[in-house]
């Protein structure tokens, strides 16, 4: 299993966790592994055409992703970055 | 530009630091600072830099103080409730150092004034609250070859990031583009009145470690910070050499304004119905032969389920478009409603794009509702 730290405005899918846990030997798998317990978050992360949006960075660890084929391996830590407007 | 014996005394703790001394002070003297927003961020980021001995320090802001800023916008008090920001941040900068300059500048920031505006200073902070005004600042900057320190807020989490012309990627680089719906403001989703306090002090830190020359600024890191689980994270992430601004062929080569920014002053371009008439609506809809309106509320589901209008369903604007198929695609039409009238315009664009037939919103959101129609609505 892998953790995977969810931002603030991706937790009305997680009942307000931050952290949550996923598994899959890629980052593809990871975001199925999320969206099989946590219905609707994949599409806020990732359009059509399977593309990481452009509001959202994944990384692994402190490595960004830049494509969803990454492996991930299970020790990793999965980041959800998502832009913030507040000010 | 020499210090006076008064500013020596007033930046002695400074002075005894070997990476300011008197030359960094001079510097600090001579610097132009502006503070995008006089919100939670531009607040703390304006009232250290301001102490700190910024020569001139410039404050953007066309709103008014209202009550409902106070427990987090410490430029502010009580008395300051109804009065232009701008100026109101002005009065309470010069109070407290009346050695510098502050300028008030108080207007709404959009591409027809960015670059004239932001070329008179050395250092941008952009504390604005809404993500259009961060791509337009930002794009500026990398125009005029400004750094930019920027930060922003949601809830209890907060993001920073330092640009400086040709040693780094710059916002676009890490977000490159806004999406409909993705990032409420305060306003929208509540804030912990002292995050933007720590966000807007790095800001400061930050800024004035640009303008000295000494340290490492957030260059190519985007420093993250979990209130709740008192956690600080860093990431690494690179100039895109297909950056629309900074890239190594740019599409970006003047200021925009985005379709959506200033949404809720600009003209709406979908049909609008106000609150009474949205009333009308459903209470005529029982007794005649119209069909009942179908009321799709585009806000989170944590604001949704604070409270709603009866009879609404919440598909949050994030999820409008793999959900569209829920629409009636031609019989009744649909009204979006959201907080203010800003999400629920964009949600009639996409959904009109997505082939719904009747689409329209409701003018000023939930808040006009609950101020015209039913004040017992909580509108989270």
């Amino acid at each position: 299993m892998n953790t995977v730290r969810v931002p603030s405005p991706l937790r009305d899918y997680t009942s307000g966790a931050g952290k949550i846990s996923a598994s899959g030997a890629t980052v593809a798998e990871i975001l199925a592994s999320i969206e099989r317990e946590h219905q609707g978050m994949r599409f806020r992360m990732i359009d059509e055409q399977d593309r990481i949006r452009p509001h959202i960075r994944i990384f692994i660890n402190q490595r960004e992703v830049q494509s969803l084929d990454e492996p991930v391996a299970p020790r990793d830590e999965i980041h959800l970055i998502c832009a913030l407007s507040g000010g | 530009m020499t210090l006076s014996a008064t500013e020596r005394e007033r930046y002695s703790r400074h002075l005894l630091l070997p990476e300011i001394g008197e030359a960094g002070q001079e510097r600090l003297k001579a610097a132009r600072v502006l503070v995008i927003g006089a919100g939670g961020l531009g607040s703390p980021a304006s009232l250290y830099l301001a102490a700190a001995g910024i020569g001139t320090l410039g404050i953007v802001d066309h709103d008014r103080v209202d009550l409902s800023n106070l427990q987090r916008q410490l430029l502010f008090d009580t008395a300051s409730v109804g009065a232009g920001k701008a100026v109101a941040a002005q009065a309470r900068l010069r109070a407290l150092n009346n050695e510098i300059r502050v300028v008030a500048h108080e207007l709404e920031l959009c591409a027809a004034n960015a670059l004239d505006l932001l070329q008179q200073y050395d250092c941008i902070i952009d504390g604005s609250d809404r993500l259009t005004t961060r791509y337009l600042v930002n794009d500026a900057c990398v125009l005029l070859k400004r750094p930019l320190v920027s930060a922003a807020i949601h809830r209890f989490e907060g993001q920073a990031m330092t640009y400086i012309p040709g040693q780094g990627p710059c916002y676009r680089c890490l977000f490159p583009e806004s999406s409909a719906g993705v990032a409420p403001n305060c306003a929208e989703a509540g804030v912990l009145g002292v995050l933007p306090g720590v966000l807007g002090a790095l800001q400061a830190t930050e800024a004035m470690k640009v303008l000295l020359g000494i340290g490492a600024p957030l260059v190519g890191r985007l420093m993250t910070f979990d209130a709740l689980a008192m956690e600080w994270r860093e990431f690494r992430f690179r100039r895109r050499s297909d950056c629309a601004v900074c890239g190594d062929a740019p599409r970006i080569a003047t200021p925009e304004d985005s379709a959506a920014s200033c949404a809720t002053h600009a003209p709406a371009r979908w049909p609008r119905v106000n609150a009474a008439e949205l009333q009308q609506l459903l209470v005529g809809a029982g007794s005649g032969p119209q069909a009942a309106p179908t009321i799709v509320d585009v806000r989170e589901v944590h604001e949704f389920q604070a409270g709603h209008l009866d009879g609404s369903v919440n598909i949050p604007l994030g999820e409008l478009a793999r959900r569209i198929s829920e629409l009636p695609a031609q019989a009744a039409a649909v009204v979006f409603v959201c907080r203010s009238g800003r999400r629920s315009q964009t949600a009639c664009e996409l959904s009109a794009g997505a082939g719904v037939q009747r689409v329209a919103d409701l003018e000023g959101g939930l808040l006009a509702w609950a101020a015209t129609v039913d004040p017992s609505i909580r509108v989270a």
